[in-house]
């Protein structure tokens, strides 16, 4: 193999406590390297260090108002409601606003809601009222009225989420949710 | 293996080569702690390179974002304190490094051939550290950097013929906005750096190329490598500095003032304490009269750079270089002495400490603030906008001070020369109710500073008709009872029962059934021992809160109202008209402020003086 050949070596005198300087001189020098670096590392962590919200103004427990039941055809046919809440996005709080939609139903007096965000990759899932089908523009997973995958590119159907009802007033526990995994997980 | 692998990487880079470049650099009589100061400056900026580059992860240049993400940072985000702290304090020490380095580099006479090119490449490198330093400062926009980098782009602007284009040039307009952030952050973390890295390594390079500029004694001593002692050497003092920085970012840490604020006048405007000989230099009345702006502020600092420029060739004469370390030693000195004059005089002026002081206190608060309620879209000053806290002070200092006082100043802790009315820094709290039923002449005595041309053309007193009036008058009467020993629970529940009818949340808790004496001693006038000469609402009309039926109601009589009294609403209608028939009536002197404030203003105001704003948990008492 042909090497680069090395300049000669200046002549020097025998080593003595070198092994000694040199593994001060590295662990030294690491440590000058590495501080700074460590410090921003863990800075750029924070995402991971702290969990914050994304939003204020639900109650204790998470849940937010939606609709009024009385907005909700009797026949089980979905709509999609916005909910509003203050919007806290790093150092701003943003007062009412549009936070999120989900789709409601009632059926027999049960209101049952989903998610409108895909579970295959956070795409907008819309309904479409002529197939009663939630379809998803981006790579077409298709779901019935119950949520229910209807073809094999979702990895599960769609997400319900918690709801429970006050003097007719429809309360929804707005999370989200790992998406492209056969589990719902929230995150 | 691993050696085979280091044969095959070696073979394609050529790397050990450059290992050995790196490490085996002769360096003549060995290792010595003289050498260390380049390679610190290189590591300091290093460091500002890798926390920069974090910063640069979390910072927003925009007005409405730059404050608000570098508070993000500093007081929300882990670890914001210790990489801003880092980059803060890393940024001073530069400045040190430098000075030294640059010392060291005249004495030694290291700038002498060959060494020309590399002494020039130095200075070019310093004052691009000079530029990073300067367009660093302005990004946390806050009131510190804004008016301080104002100043310095205003320089720029007298700048000869390019003065005004370079100014909008730099600032992205003709004032400060956007667009000044947008161009100070791309030179502060692209165009400057990229050029630092550049012109160091060539300054590395040639510094390489001649060696190091070794004391004669050196000269015949033998060689030793670079590698591991004057490694370790270099580390260590490295290390140094790096544990100094940590130090200064855990005793002090890097400020955040108040948020930039152009409507807000900033009355401390100081420039980095490593400008402070060039801020000193410029206030001096014969820079002004001899050299004019552009002479004290261009030409002279000019001057000085071009006497630098040449002391390679200056160097080359046998006076030379005595003249090189004389002017270097005389400028170092002249500096230091203007700078300990600039950091004197401030110690010693008190209305720039207020300032201070003022500017240190609005930066708390809009952090307290920022934390409690987070920001609104219009940024973190609309919330300052709407603090009683921040703006009551200011308030009082603008339309009350005039005439009135705030214990003893002008509610922002600035003199005020002689008041005409009372002192409000208690207003409406249980001493003040006391000292005005007790001491009514003493609470109310400036007013005889007061004095009013007459139509005849003689000089009235304003205070008399008070100092002279029914109160006045009641207070010296009763005053031996109130203050009996015997009465003091009296006394109490009469106060009491006043500051519980003003509803102000800021004198809570109220001992209700002292207060339900008070009203005995209000409406009657019966003490423990004796009675008073009349009862209050003899004179006062009063409406007790809670009650269909009014206590009392004496309208018009040019006696205040006692209905809600220094409460919120109380205070509002009055600022509002204080001649009104529920107040002073006819005998007011006080303007009504409807007319020169607005009515937030005067909401503002009443919340300040009635204590109706956030405090922090741990600040509350």
């Amino acid at each position: 193999m042909k090497t680069v050949p090395l300049d000669p070596a200046p002549a020097l005198p025998p080593p003595r406590r070198s092994f000694l300087y040199q593994l001060a001189a590295g662990v030294v020098s690491g440590v000058v390297a590495l501080g700074p670096l460590a410090a921003g590392l863990a800075f750029f962590a924070d995402p991971l260090l702290r969990r914050r919200p994304t939003m204020k103004g639900a109650s204790v427990d998470g849940y937010l108002p939606v609709a009024k039941i009385a907005e909700l055809p009797a026949d089980g046919t979905p709509l999609r409601f916005v909910l509003f809440a203050d919007k806290v996005d790093a150092w701003n709080v943003f007062r009412q606003q549009p936070i999120g939609t989900v789709y409601l139903r009632q059926i027999a007096g049960q209101v049952i809601a989903f998610s409108d965000v895909c579970p295959h990759l956070g795409c907008k899932v819309d309904y479409k009222s002529g197939a009663k089908s939630f379809f998803c523009p981006c790579h077409a997973s298709t779901f019935d009225l119950d949520g229910q995958q209807t073809n094999p590119i979702p990895p599960r159907g769609m997400d319900t989420l918690q709801v429970r009802e006050e003097s007719g007033v429809v309360w929804v526990k707005y999370e989200n949710f790992q998406r492209g995994i056969k589990e719902k997980v929230a995150i | 293996m691993i050696r085979a692998l280091g044969d095959w990487l070696d073979s394609r880079t050529g790397y050990r080569h450059l290992l050995y470049e790196a490490l085996y650099e002769p360096i003549p009589g060995g290792a010595s702690w003289h050498y260390v100061w380049g390679s610190t400056l290189t590591f300091v900026f290093a460091v500002q390179v890798i926390t920069g580059l974090f910063l640069w992860t979390a910072y927003s240049p925009s007005t409405l974002t730059a404050w608000e993400s570098v508070y993000y940072i500093q007081h929300e985000m882990s670890f914001g304190w210790l990489v801003r702290g880092i980059h803060h304090f890393a940024a001073q020490a530069m400045m040190i490094l430098l000075a030294l380095h640059f010392m060291q580099v005249v004495i030694w006479g290291a700038y002498r051939a060959p060494r020309e090119i590399n002494f020039w490449l130095g200075l070019i490198l310093m004052q691009i550290v000079l530029g990073l330093a300067l367009t660093g400062y302005l990004l946390p926009w806050d009131q510190k950097g804004y008016y301080a980098t104002q100043v310095a782009t205003n320089i720029a602007s007298v700048t000869p013929v390019v003065g005004p284009a370079l100014q909008q040039l730099a600032q992205g307009g003709t004032s400060y906005g956007h667009q000044t952030l947008t161009r100070f952050f791309a030179l502060h973390a692209g165009v400057l750096p990229a050029l630092l890295v550049a012109f160091l390594g060539l300054h590395v390079y040639v510094f390489r190329r001649h060696g190091i500029t070794v004391f004669k004694k050196y000269r015949d001593q033998p060689i030793a490598p670079f590698w591991p002692d004057q490694v370790l050497k270099d580390a260590v003092a490295c290390l140094v500095v790096f544990a100094t920085i940590l130090f200064f970012v855990r005793w002090k840490g890097a400020e955040l003032a108040g948020p930039a604020d152009p409507s807000e006048a900033f009355s401390s405007p100081r420039p980095e304490w490593y400008f402070l000989f060039l801020f000193r230099f410029l206030k001096y009345e014969w820079v002004e009269h001899n050299l004019g702006l552009a002479g004290g502020a261009i030409y002279v600092p000019g001057a000085i750079m071009a006497v630098i420029a040449l002391m390679p060739i200056v160097g080359r004469w046998k006076l030379g270089h005595g003249f090189n370390v004389a002017f270097t030693l005389a400028l170092f000195g002249g500096a230091g002495y203007l700078t300990w004059v600039a950091l004197d005089e401030d110690r010693r002026d008190p209305e720039l400490q207020i300032a201070m002081a003022e500017a240190h206190a609005d930066g708390q608060r809009a952090i307290e603030l920022a934390h409690e309620f987070g920001i609104p879209a219009t940024g973190v000053l609309s919330l300052l906008k709407e603090d009683p806290k921040t703006q009551g002070p200011r308030l009082f200092a603008r339309h009350c001070k005039a005439c009135h006082t705030y214990n003893g100043h002008d509610g922002t802790h600035r003199p005020v020369t002689t008041a005409t009315a009372a002192d409000l820094g208690q207003f409406g709290s249980r001493e003040w109710v006391q000292k005005v039923l007790v001491d009514y002449h003493e609470v109310f005595a400036p007013l005889m500073n007061g004095k009013e041309q007459q139509p005849d053309g003689t000089v009235a007193i304003i205070g008399e008709r008070f100092l002279a009036g029914d109160m006045a008058t009641w207070s010296k009467d009763n005053r031996a009872a109130l203050t009996d020993p015997a009465n003091a629970e009296s006394l109490k529940a009469l106060v009491e029962f006043v500051v519980q009818q003003s509803g102000r949340k800021d004198l809570e808790p109220i001992d209700e059934s002292l207060a339900k004496a008070g009203l005995d001693v209000f409406q009657l006038g019966t003490l423990k021992t004796g009675t008073l000469s009349s009862g209050c609402t003899d004179c006062h009309t009063m409406h007790v809160a809670g009650q269909e039926s009014p206590l009392s109601e004496n309208p018009g009589s040019g006696v205040p109202t006692l209905t809600g009294y220094a409460g919120k609403e109380w205070l509002l209608r009055f600022i509002a008209n204080p001649g009104h028939d529920d107040f002073y009536g006819a005998n007011n002197k006080m303007p009504a402020f409807a007319e020169t404030m607005t009515e937030r203003e005067r909401q503002l105001l009443v919340d300040w003086m009635t204590g109706d704003y956030y405090q922090p948990a741990e600040s509350k008492h």
